[in-house]
């Protein structure tokens, strides 16, 4: 467990020395301003139903950042120390498989979730300017942000393994962002087509289509079935990866 | 320290290291000598525990390479090919990383730290980006890293590789130090390094073991001829008659140097001191000799006409193998 508190701190070290992670955090930062404002648009125009988390998560800008970001953050993780060769050095030390597998995830969601933080920052500063004015159900707020870990990690996981099967970080990061998006269309897909299809289907379909649970979640709607799914997923993933660099290992 | 029987390596179709054994005793410093591609690397690789053999048995430090893998990498200092090194990171930094990875901690590590850099010299740029550095000081910084947490064994591929003749002199002065207590294990190209470093010399080519015994042995029974140049001053056809000692395989005339002194260089057979012979000839013939410069066979030598040999290891006589 120290080795793996060891390879968390130089991961995290990595990635904030690395205009990688500030990067991002602009990109983010800037669509959820959009994301933000449209929401507050819609909420302007008429009276809706939804809370303004729901129209904000509900944007085009949000979808827009939500696949960016996963491929930025994880296609250097394996790739560019297979380039460099390091992996080398890191793995004629004492260190295990699932240590590195694991610093490596972990120090990516660690930086994801501090991707959020400006998000809930606008929301709370929304609330606070307008005196109340501006309802944040505190249920949509926790539905939402809960939702958003977990798909994220989800798609680092996706990340990961990406980034472990190739030494090319544009590689890494076109596979991550290929399985995101078919797991996303998966799900739009269906919202599209669905009347023409059997309700079965759609209801087997609405257990993994991501804009589905976006739509629950944020209503204040925490539905243990998707988190099951994403943390069952992203083990899945971190398994494989973990398969992949222990390859190295097996191969005769 | 080191024990490799029947070891043997392929990657898809190809062989990079075919059935070789070797043992290397605690204590000694050997050097891993074979031409570009002989299976150096991929047999260091194996032995530091990156990669698995696809058969044989391997053992360091009394641990089994593949099932003990991690008590194999806590004894051994690996410094690969290239020095890979994270270049985000400053000199201390990873070197205190490095530390900590290999079971060092607090003071001990940082102290330990401090030494290795002393060691090696990168002390003035500790505070210095890797990525900034120079080729010479990487390759320090991975040999300050492969020190860290002082390992039984040292495993060094090409720890010479683009430093400077003032680095190079460093690095043995400092193998030489380690020496009582850690036993080195060193592949380069720089051959005499190897003859002024390393007590026994284990050489691969094509993925077969060539040579294995001391680089003083190596020479002297090698079957190359030894070379002999002489200058001298006298009439008549000399190379004729230098050529009819016994001993003496061929006599070439180089060139004259300045008249009278001609230069000649006699190709002599191995074991075979032909000195004594030239100088009786030359009083008996009225030479006059000015210089008489016998040349040994060097490892260099050994090592072209080892990796110049393509035959099997039969062709080999006994005493080198």
């Amino acid at each position: 467990m120290r080795i793996f508190w060891i390879l968390l701190k130089k991961e995290l070290h990595a990635f904030f020395v690395s205009p990688v992670a500030y990067v991002v955090l602009a990109l983010v930062m800037v669509l959820n301003g959009f994301a933000f404002r449209a929401a507050l648009s819609v909420l302007e125009s008429a009276p809706s139903e939804g809370s303004i988390v729901t129209w904000t998560f509900h944007a085009m800008w949000f979808w827009l950042s939500y696949f960016f970001i996963f491929p930025l953050l994880t296609m250097r993780l394996f790739a560019e120390e297979k380039k460099m060769g390091t992996l080398e050095t890191l793995f004629t030390a004492p260190v295990r498989a699932w240590q590195v597998v694991g610093s490596k995830y972990l120090a990516s969601v660690i930086v994801y979730c501090v991707l959020w933080l400006p998000s809930l920052f606008n929301f709370k500063f929304s609330q606070w300017i307008s005196a109340g004015q501006v309802e944040v159900p505190s249920g949509a707020m926790q539905g939402a942000f809960l939702i958003l870990v977990v798909m994220g990690m989800f798609n680092l996981a996706v990340g990961c393994f990406a980034s472990s099967l190739t030494a090319n970080q544009i590689v890494a990061a076109i596979l991550s962002f290929t399985l995101s998006l078919m797991h996303f269309l998966v799900g739009i897909f269906v919202m599209v087509v669905g009347r023409k299809l059997s309700d079965s289907i759609v209801d087997v379909v609405n257990y993994f289509a991501a804009t589905e649970h976006i739509r629950i979640f944020t209503a204040g709607l925490i539905d243990s079935r998707a988190l099951v799914y994403y943390l069952s997923m992203s083990l899945l993933f971190l398994s494989f990866t973990h398969h992949v660099v222990e390859f190295r290992r097996w191969r005769p | 320290m080191i024990d490799v029987l029947n070891l043997t390596k392929q990657y898809a179709g190809r062989t990079a290291v075919n059935n070789i054994s070797f043992h290397v005793e605690p204590g000694e410093i050997v050097g891993f000598l074979g031409p570009n591609g002989a299976g150096k690397s991929t047999t260091m690789r194996i032995l530091s525990g990156y990669m698995p053999a696809t058969s044989g048995q391997v053992q360091v430090a009394g641990f089994d390479v593949f099932h003990q893998s991690i008590s194999v990498r806590q004894s051994v200092g690996y410094m690969p090919e290239m020095a890979p090194l994270y270049t985000d990171m400053k000199v201390k930094e990873y070197l205190r990383f490095r530390a900590e990875l290999k079971g060092l901690s607090g003071l001990a590590m940082r102290r330990r730290v401090g030494e290795v850099m002393e060691l090696t010299g990168v002390t003035d740029m500790r505070k210095r980006l890797i990525g900034n550095l120079s080729k010479g000081y990487r390759q320090r910084v991975a040999l300050a890293d492969a020190l860290v947490h002082k390992p039984k064994l040292l495993i060094l591929d090409e720890p010479t590789n683009g430093l400077d003749p003032v680095q190079i002199r460093h690095v043995r002065d400092l193998l030489r130090s380690l020496k009582t207590k850690h036993t080195v294990l060193l592949s380069t190209h720089i051959l005499h390094e190897v003859e002024q470093t390393c007590d026994r010399v284990i050489m691969i080519h094509q993925g077969r073991l060539r040579a294995n015994d001391t680089p003083q042995n190596l020479t002297h029974q090698m079957r190359s001829t030894t070379l002999l140049h002489l200058e001298i001053d006298g009439q008549g056809n000399l190379a004729e008659k230098l050529a009819a000692l016994p001993g003496v395989r061929k006599t070439t005339e180089e060139k004259v140097i300045v008249h009278p002194w001609r230069r000649f260089s006699l190709r002599v057979e191995p074991d075979q001191d032909v000195r004594d012979a030239v100088m009786d000839l030359a009083m008996k013939q009225k030479w006059r000799i000015r210089e008489m410069h016998r040349q040994l066979p060097t490892l260099e030598d050994v090592f072209v006409e080892l990796s110049m040999n393509a035959g099997t290891p039969t062709d080999i006589p006994t005493h080198v193998l």
